[in-house]
């Protein structure tokens, strides 16, 4: 069961309807829930135009968004190094387009006829900060490293994968360094 | 097994003695600032001036020939109060010539609300005044799924009310008067995948005191932070396919993110545990039944690794003592 969605599948379509969550007041859960349906269809339209695999959209109204439908498994079930090395290169290419993901975990990413796609653009945002690209991609060597026992092969790949067609990956990876560091105690 | 622990990392100085099945005992003195927040230095003095009686209280319920190994928090904490409890800890287990172990204080606030609500593998939300993280056991690790940013929740309600001039802690304060308002104020909501940001919320607060009510800030500040924090949790139990939440550390003691996160496991099928408030706060009974889960899995620390480690992370210790399925 997802979080923060429900997810219908209806013939070649995805229905995405952001329910109501009740431990928030109204006013507050009306107001994220709208705003994120939202910018998530402009964002997911913007990153598909800038080459990034995402899927069509067919539909938007105030909660719920209608897409094409993506046939395969989330990266977390087939992960190996040549994965997170597409992973990368798609996550910079998202990044160039000035788009920043929110929550790139591995199971918001399809392995689909050979290619990454990405889904689940709820929490992105239009962000060409440096800080903004380190946190997306500390999320996903969380969620990595939180999941799978060969994450420092991983890691590498992604990074190799990443720095191809974004040269900032040396300074994208010290950012990530500093962002965890930055978990605080005292 | 019977073990002596003992708790200092900010402002509950606590000792306490456990057996496998029960807190025997449990003698704590809490530092409460004149004035202002924790003061480094004043609650490491607060520490020395008080350990020897807490320790002693401790002791003299039981024949301390009794007690078979020595506990401390090792850290996260202030680095002042740290060593002092370090220093007391080498010594109470040189002179009874028992083992001693150094425990994270993050992971000794998880074992006593597993220990307390008969928990196997819950997601853990655990929030205090300067920690927000929410973990999941994986492979003899606790990991961290995702945490603060910036300041932890404790630390964020603490500033605001502060500078709203409530006296110190602000957290019970700001608890009672946001159940004054039903007033919605739009403030920061910062959620990145299961990572978090509440820096922005204490500037928004701290601004809407010119013109808005304390009661209308406290309501809208509560309901912005616990919002993401529900947020986060229920993404960690969606991500990780668990369906037990536990929550744990200080900030956990208030009523309406209690209230918030068991709508929200209501809601998705999951069940929700708080253990008692006692065991919510910084305690030593946490300490003393950590403590004995490592000893119990031969995990010791010597003398030379036994200093303080005030950045001391949960991931960084390997848990022996916990069997999933």
């Amino acid at each position: 069961m997802g979080a923060e969605a429900v997810v219908a599948l209806r013939g070649h379509s995805v229905v995405k309807k952001r329910i109501p969550k009740d431990y928030r007041i109204a006013e507050l859960d009306t107001k994220l829930r709208r705003e994120r349906t939202r910018l998530e269809a402009k964002i997911q339209s913007d990153a598909r135009r800038a080459g990034v695999p995402t899927p069509i959209l067919k539909a938007i109204d105030s909660f719920s968004i209608t897409m094409e439908r993506i046939e395969g498994p989330p990266v977390s079930s087939v992960m190996s190094e040549a994965v997170a090395e597409d992973i990368g290169a798609v996550l910079c290419a998202l990044h160039s387009a000035g788009i920043v993901h929110g929550d790139p975990t591995t199971r918001n990413m399809i392995l689909s006829a050979g290619r990454v796609y990405m889904i689940d653009f709820g929490l992105s945002s239009y962000d060409r900060s440096l800080e903004a690209r380190g946190v997306d991609v500390h999320v996903f060597f969380q969620t990595l490293q939180a999941t799978d026992d060969r994450f420092p092969a991983l890691k590498d790949a992604f990074l190799a994968g990443y720095a191809r067609n974004c040269s900032n990956a040396a300074l994208i990876l010290e950012k990530v360094n500093e962002i965890k560091e930055r978990g605080r105690y005292l | 097994m019977t073990v002596l622990g003992i708790e200092g990392t900010a402002w509950n100085l606590s000792a306490s003695l456990v057996d496998d099945d029960e807190v025997l005992c449990e003698a704590s003195s809490a530092y409460i600032p004149a004035s202002g927040g924790i003061h480094p230095r004043e609650a490491a003095q607060h520490v020395a001036n008080n350990i020897a009686g807490v320790i002693r209280q401790v002791l003299s319920s039981t024949d301390p020939r009794l007690i078979e190994g020595v506990a401390f928090s090792q850290g996260p904490g202030l680095g002042p109060c740290l060593r002092i409890v370090g220093t007391a800890a080498r010594a109470l287990s040189l002179r009874l010539g028992v083992p001693l172990v150094g425990v994270n204080h993050c992971i000794a606030h998880i074992e006593v609300g597993r220990w307390k609500t008969d928990l196997v593998d819950p997601i853990v939300l655990y929030v205090s005044g300067a920690n927000s993280q929410v973990l999941s056991y994986w492979q003899q690790r606790y990991r961290i799924l995702g945490e603060t940013l910036d300041i932890g929740i404790g630390n964020c309600l603490d500033k605001f009310a502060r500078s709203a001039g409530l006296p110190h802690p602000g957290g019970p304060k700001v608890e009672r008067l946001a159940q004054e308002s039903r007033n919605y104020l739009p403030m920061p909501y910062v959620v990145k995948g299961m990572d978090f940001s509440f820096s922005g919320i204490v500037t928004a607060a701290t601004e809407a005191l010119k013109s808005a009510s304390l009661e209308e800030i406290c309501y809208s500040f509560q309901e912005t932070a616990f919002s993401m924090l529900v947020e986060v949790s229920e993404r960690a139990l969606s991500q990780m396919d668990k369906s037990d939440l536990l929550l744990a550390g200080g900030v956990g003691a208030n009523a309406r993110l209690q209230e918030m996160l068991s709508v929200m496991c209501a809601q998705r099928g999951a069940r929700f545990y708080a253990p008692k408030t006692e065991y919510l706060q910084d305690n030593g009974a946490m300490i003393a039944h950590t403590g004995l889960l490592m000893l119990r899995h031969g995990i010791q620390t010597a003398i030379a690794s036994s200093g303080a480690n005030p950045s001391f992370r949960p991931d960084e210790v390997e848990v022996l003592w916990i069997e999933t399925h």
